[in-house]
């Protein structure tokens, strides 16, 4: 079985584990970006040292506890399809699955995955299920402090950990949230929503991060400025806007519940019925779909714990996923065939949608 | 095998050759397929190899004595080379970062955990400020907690 195969069977609890799911923040992540003293940056070094610093980074990484029997992937050993399937798990980003240098390392229960080789020499990540800042944070910053010990890390008293570009600069630190709002969505107010972020620096992205559409309702919520702000700050201004974003989408909720009465249980309704049914499913139709599912979930329309394999679909009715599970490649009509036959499977015993009773 | 010549505007193999012979000067400019037809090289009546050659190869002002990235390449990619790169840029940088991050210098974790000298320097000076205006308040319990946070780095201060 290759490592990828081995990520896609592993139950973890971004996509498995009851419980811990939560409604409207789907997952929080941080991330903080390193680089080895005296090595050109990725985009700018040689191959040889690009290999090098993979060795050294990989050999590093993998010595640490954390990442005792998991997966270290070297991107230019990997198929098409398998980087692929790690980019839908936003285990990897695009840029590191588009070059053939970089590596991942990746923890056992996939909630820690390190991007080597990306714009930065070092990129640590790690997602919980749901809202948790503070623990999210805590393991990073131990990881952090483990390299830390082994590698010899670029930093400079005044401008903090040096990164390969100036929005990195200082902390290193990207926190974000990724957030289900079909409540702001439906009423119209996301835009408003957007702008108050961004002017008080933070950003919102879609669902696969930069440059992406928001597919079902999912919005990707971080800070944007790195240096000048200590990490505690920093980790503050986000989960301060979270609350806020969270209560003003419970907010929308009620009142649409409230105002469109039958209406707003029907749409969801509908959503499970087309789901429960369909032949052919796209990809951004099934997002959509299932992004009602999930609200339903956690209005009390349908029982909550079945909340997390919503959010299991969401993530295995991506394009390679379904491929990956099919073990074959498969164009598009054949994607939505299988993504169609995969869902109905998953939604056959769904008990019926209800009247709303958070 | 040798390296395929790269585009004079970008990144790319280059796949449109241009020679050009002002004043007896022979220069030659190496184009991929994109940049050619934006600068309408197909158009040799279009084609002005001067602008060309003036985005491409302006002097450098500014190189890094570690790994040889220019200015011209930040303009180009907007990454720097090598952290080393950030000792000869730094202060070239110093308008661009004000505007993407509003801030100049780093307040927060160092390698290790711990802060550097600066910082706690920073640090000590506000916890003094809070500690007279914590007695000020009559909030004790407060001064009490930051007299003993001053002690502390006063004392990380005295062995770094």
């Amino acid at each position: 079985m290759s490592s990828v195969e081995d990520i896609l069977a592993a139950e973890n609890e971004l996509t498995h584990l009851l419980g811990a799911q939560q409604a409207v923040v789907l997952s929080t992540r941080i991330r903080l970006a390193r680089n080895l003293e005296g090595m050109p940056f990725p985009g700018w070094a040689k191959v040889p040292q690009r290999k090098e610093i993979a060795d050294r980074c990989v050999e590093a990484l993998d010595a640490l506890p954390k990442f005792r029997r998991g997966h270290v992937l070297r991107m230019g050993e990997l198929g098409d399809r398998d980087r692929a399937v790690l980019v839908e798990r936003h285990l990897v980003s695009k840029e590191l699955a588009a070059g053939k240098s970089g590596a991942a390392v990746i923890s056992r229960d996939q909630t820690c995955s390190v991007m080597v080789n990306e714009e930065d020499h070092l990129r640590i990540q790690v997602v919980k299920a749901g809202w948790h800042l503070r623990g999210t944070w805590h393991i990073a910053e131990q990881l952090d402090d483990a390299l830390g010990g082994t590698l010899k890390l670029a930093f400079s008293d005044r401008l903090g950990y040096l990164t390969a570009c100036p929005t990195n600069v200082g902390t290193g630190l990207r926190a974000s949230a990724m957030v289900h709002l079909p409540g702001l969505c439906l009423a119209g107010h996301m835009d408003k929503v957007s702008r108050a972020l961004n002017q008080d620096g933070l950003a919102v992205r879609g669902w696969l991060g930069e440059g992406t559409e928001a597919a079902g309702n999912v919005f990707q919520i971080s800070n944007q400025q790195t240096l000048g702000l200590s990490e505690e700050a920093i980790l503050k201004h986000l989960g301060g806007w979270i609350r806020n974003v969270v209560e003003q989408e419970w907010n929308a909720r009620r009142k649409l519940a409230q105002e469109e009465g039958e209406k707003f249980v029907d749409r969801l309704a509908r959503s499970l019925g087309v789901l429960r049914s369909a032949r052919l499913l796209t990809s951004s139709e099934a997002m959509n779909m299932l992004s009602h599912l999930r609200l339903a979930c956690d209005m009390g329309c349908l029982p909550e714990e079945r909340r997390h394999l919503v959010d299991r679909l969401m993530i295995e009715g991506q394009p390679a996923h379904v491929q990956a599970r099919a073990g074959q490649e498969l164009d598009s009509d054949g994607r939505d065939r299988r993504r169609a036959a995969v869902v109905r499977e998953a939604l056959k015993d769904f008990p019926e949608v209800v009247p709303p009773t958070a | 095998m040798s390296q395929p010549i790269k585009c004079s505007l970008c990144e790319e193999a280059a796949t449109v050759h241009l020679s050009q012979v002002v004043h007896g000067n022979v220069t030659k400019v190496h184009l991929c397929e994109a940049c050619a037809q934006k600068g309408g090289a197909t158009d040799p009546a279009v084609f002005q190899l001067a602008d060309a050659l003036t985005i491409a190869s302006p002097a450098p002002t500014l190189t890094c004595p570690k790994c040889g990235f220019t200015d011209i390449d930040f303009r180009k990619r907007g990454r720097l080379g090598c952290p080393d790169c950030w000792e000869t840029f730094g202060d070239a940088l110093g308008g661009l970062l004000l505007k993407v991050q509003h801030e100049a210098s780093h307040v927060g974790r160092a390698p290790a955990g711990t802060l550097p000298a600066g910082q706690l320097r920073r640090r000590l000076d506000d916890a003094r400020v809070e500690m007279e205006k914590a007695i000020t308040g009559e909030d004790y319990e407060a001064a009490a907690r930051l007299r003993d946070e001053i002690a502390g780095l006063e004392q990380q201060l005295a062995h770094s």
